[in-house]
């Protein structure tokens, strides 16, 4: 028997719901006019998500597609093309991070080397006039181009 | 009685507040249209635009507003163009919207679906128009007892009627819940669940829960999807755009009795666009499918969900904005917004902020009929945003998603944190939840606490004040009704139809 998906979730919401009892259970009350104060509502909660991760054990449901192997690998590679976007947003800037980030998303996505660093540069310096010059948000510019610019 | 839309037509024709919301149905089309991303996406992707702006929170929620309905009306087009439907709400739309379409029929099926579902989002509109301050006046009397009760009730309807699959639904809305207990409890000033991070002492801000529980994980969906289908479906031509009038005239009665369930639908906290139009469709299936010819193309099974979802989405507006009880997963988020804009949603808003909900009332009337202009003609320019390749669209939603939060914000963290709701919603939606429980359990969380605890000081910790009025225990019959009637009937139809497998 291949263990179903919605078993695993289950384990995995009954260790948050044991995770959220305990967390509730520490937390150091002042005295207050309030009967049932901070800890109430997470142990209740915790409660009935434990509840309810036990009914999803005994009666698990299909258990869908998973991604595995090269989409595994993309997936894993677009979510840290994410995070050195966010890495780099503020530093580097967003004309430049934009544009690198936005050709790595298109290649992944199947456009060809040329369609997507032309598409890249064109979304990141569009999207920088619109947002720019269209709704006045003031966008990181990086440090490094600061110097460049020539110091006041 | 009337004085509150007076003073919100007066709102919303300004030149700004009209701009805006033609902005907003524009933009709500667009977005509705793209591939892959549908209503919820659409607002949850540019709810911080709205801010951006700078917009004072009658107009900033006109722009929501009409980006909500806009998306609506745009959803329709991959669903019957490619038989995609953008979100949950759209699937009935495809059973007949796509042969039509298959049939060389796809202009007049747009044009069709956009007159129908001006026709339900009129009729909802003046539904709460009529509605919204009889219940208001009811409201009034809610004590934090009451409110809880009305959360329960709210949460019971969700989970009965919502999504496919209830005990997940039930898991997603606990899920939301816990969530918003992130932060300090402003009853007592205590730290809960924020690590020593001093990002999390005001909780998990909403706009980027929202960003990254729908737009991150879209990214993540969206590559997925485009790895295993390399191409979508073939797209049908338009041809003529417009629809006759002898075929509207056919619709009619379907579209007529698909409103008044719609917006019956969308009133009722917790039920949205779906559920309403699978329930209209079943029902005009019933009624009027003499010749079988409902799911081959026949207009009115196009019709009645294009009405049903539409009624559907301006009845969601009735709780929200009279309870403070979102009615749909949408409305959700535009409570949320409001929020933002330290309006407490609630019995008390009607009357003490006549303003903003007058003048959302006012822009629903304005924008439907801008809507209709922009999607008649204009339904074959629409249809093109259906074909903008991936590769220029997901880069787009990454852009948008990383601005929006950066300019709330101006804080790495935010967005680190935007990035790990988004793996949180991927995971999710792997297994087979649907957001909208999150979405309402998370906007709800606090004001369900705070009631609670409320109701509970009042009395002094006796449990015993939460049943203590006529209408909190009418509101928890109704609940506990919502959840097992349902159960019972299903085992009953079982019982007594053994034969018959619908």
């Amino acid at each position: 028997m291949k263990l179903a998906a919605d078993r695993i979730l289950s384990l995995l919401l009954l260790g948050l719901a044991a995770f959220v009892a305990v967390q509730a259970w520490q937390l150091q009350v002042p005295f207050s006019y309030d009967p049932l104060g901070p800890k109430a509502v997470p142990l209740m909660l915790a409660g009935l998500l434990a509840i309810l991760a036990v009914v999803l054990f005994v009666r698990p449901g299909a258990s869908g597609e998973w991604p595995t192997g090269a989409l595994l690998l993309r997936l894993v590679f677009t979510m840290a093309v994410l995070g050195f976007y966010a890495a780099l947003f503020i530093n580097l800037g967003f004309l430049v991070t934009t544009a690198l980030v936005s050709i790595v998303i298109a290649w992944l996505f199947g456009a060809t080397p040329v369609k997507a660093v032309v598409g890249g540069l064109l979304l990141a310096l569009g999207s920088y006039l619109l947002f720019t010059y269209g709704l006045g948000i003031s966008l990181p510019t990086g440090s490094w181009i600061e110097p460049l610019l020539g110091s006041d | 009685m009337f004085d509150f839309l007076i003073q919100g037509f007066g709102v919303a024709l300004t030149p700004l507040n009209l701009g805006l919301a033609f902005l907003g149905a524009l933009l709500g089309t667009l977005f509705g249209a793209l591939p892959g991303i549908g209503p919820i996406n659409g607002i949850a992707i540019l709810m911080p635009l709205a801010y951006t702006l700078g917009l004072p929170a009658e107009s900033a929620l006109i722009l929501l507003a009409g980006i909500y309905t806009g998306s609506e009306y745009g959803g329709r087009m991959s669903s019957i163009l490619l038989n995609v439907p953008g979100d949950a709400g759209a699937v009935m739309t495809t059973l007949d919207g796509h042969p039509l379409a298959k049939k060389g029929l796809a202009g007049p099926a747009l044009g069709l679906s956009a007159v129908s579902s001006f026709i339900g989002a009129t009729v909802a509109i003046v539904g709460l128009t009529l509605f919204a301050p009889l219940l208001a006046v009811v409201a009034v009397k809610f004590g934090p007892a009451e409110f809880f009760a009305l959360m329960i009730f709210a949460f019971a309807s969700m989970s009965a009627m919502m999504g496919k699959d209830p005990l997940k639904t039930l898991i997603g809305a606990v899920l939301g819940v816990l969530i918003s207990t992130v932060g300090v409890d402003s009853g007592t000033g205590v730290l809960r669940f924020t690590f020593d991070m001093p990002e999390l002492y005001d909780g998990i801000d909403f706009v980027v829960m929202i960003i990254g529980l729908f737009a991150v994980s879209e990214i993540l969906l969206m590559l997925e999807h485009a790895f295993r289908h390399d191409q979508d479906g073939e797209m049908a031509p338009i041809g003529r755009v417009m629809v006759k009038m002898s075929e509207v005239m056919y619709c009619k009665w379907a579209i007529l009795r698909s409103s008044v369930i719609g917006f019956v639908i969308g009133v009722l906290p917790g039920t949205g666009a779906s559920v309403a139009s699978a329930v209209a469709y079943t029902t005009e299936k019933r009624i009027s499918d003499r010749d079988n010819t409902f799911g081959t193309g026949d207009m009115r099974g196009l019709a009645a969900p294009e009405a049903a979802n539409n009624a559907s989405a301006a009845g969601s507006f009735v709780p929200m904005l009279t309870l403070g009880i979102p009615g749909s997963g949408t409305t959700a988020i535009l409570l949320g917004a409001l929020m933002l804009y330290n309006i407490n949603p609630g019995p008390m808003m009607f009357r003490e902020q006549p303003v903003v909900v007058g003048g959302l009332i006012a822009s629903l009337y304005i924008g439907n009929v801008m809507l209709l202009l922009l999607n008649l003609p204009l339904a074959g320019v629409f249809a093109r945003v259906l074909q903008v390749p991936r590769w220029i669209l997901v880069p787009s939603v990454a852009i948008l998603a990383f601005v929006g939060v950066y300019q709330l914000h101006s804080d790495l963290m935010a967005i680190y944190l935007m990035l790990v709701i988004g793996v949180f919603g991927y995971l999710l939606r792997k297994f087979g939840f649907s957001l909208a429980p999150v979405v309402l359990g998370f906007v709800l969380g606090g004001l369900m606490e705070e009631n609670l605890r409320r109701a509970l000081s009042i009395s002094g910790g006796d449990v015993a004040i939460l049943f203590q009025s006529g209408l909190s225990i009418g509101l928890w019959i109704a609940a506990a009704l919502v959840v097992l009637v349902p159960m019972f009937a299903g085992k009953l139809k079982a019982k007594f139809l053994p034969a018959k497998a619908t």
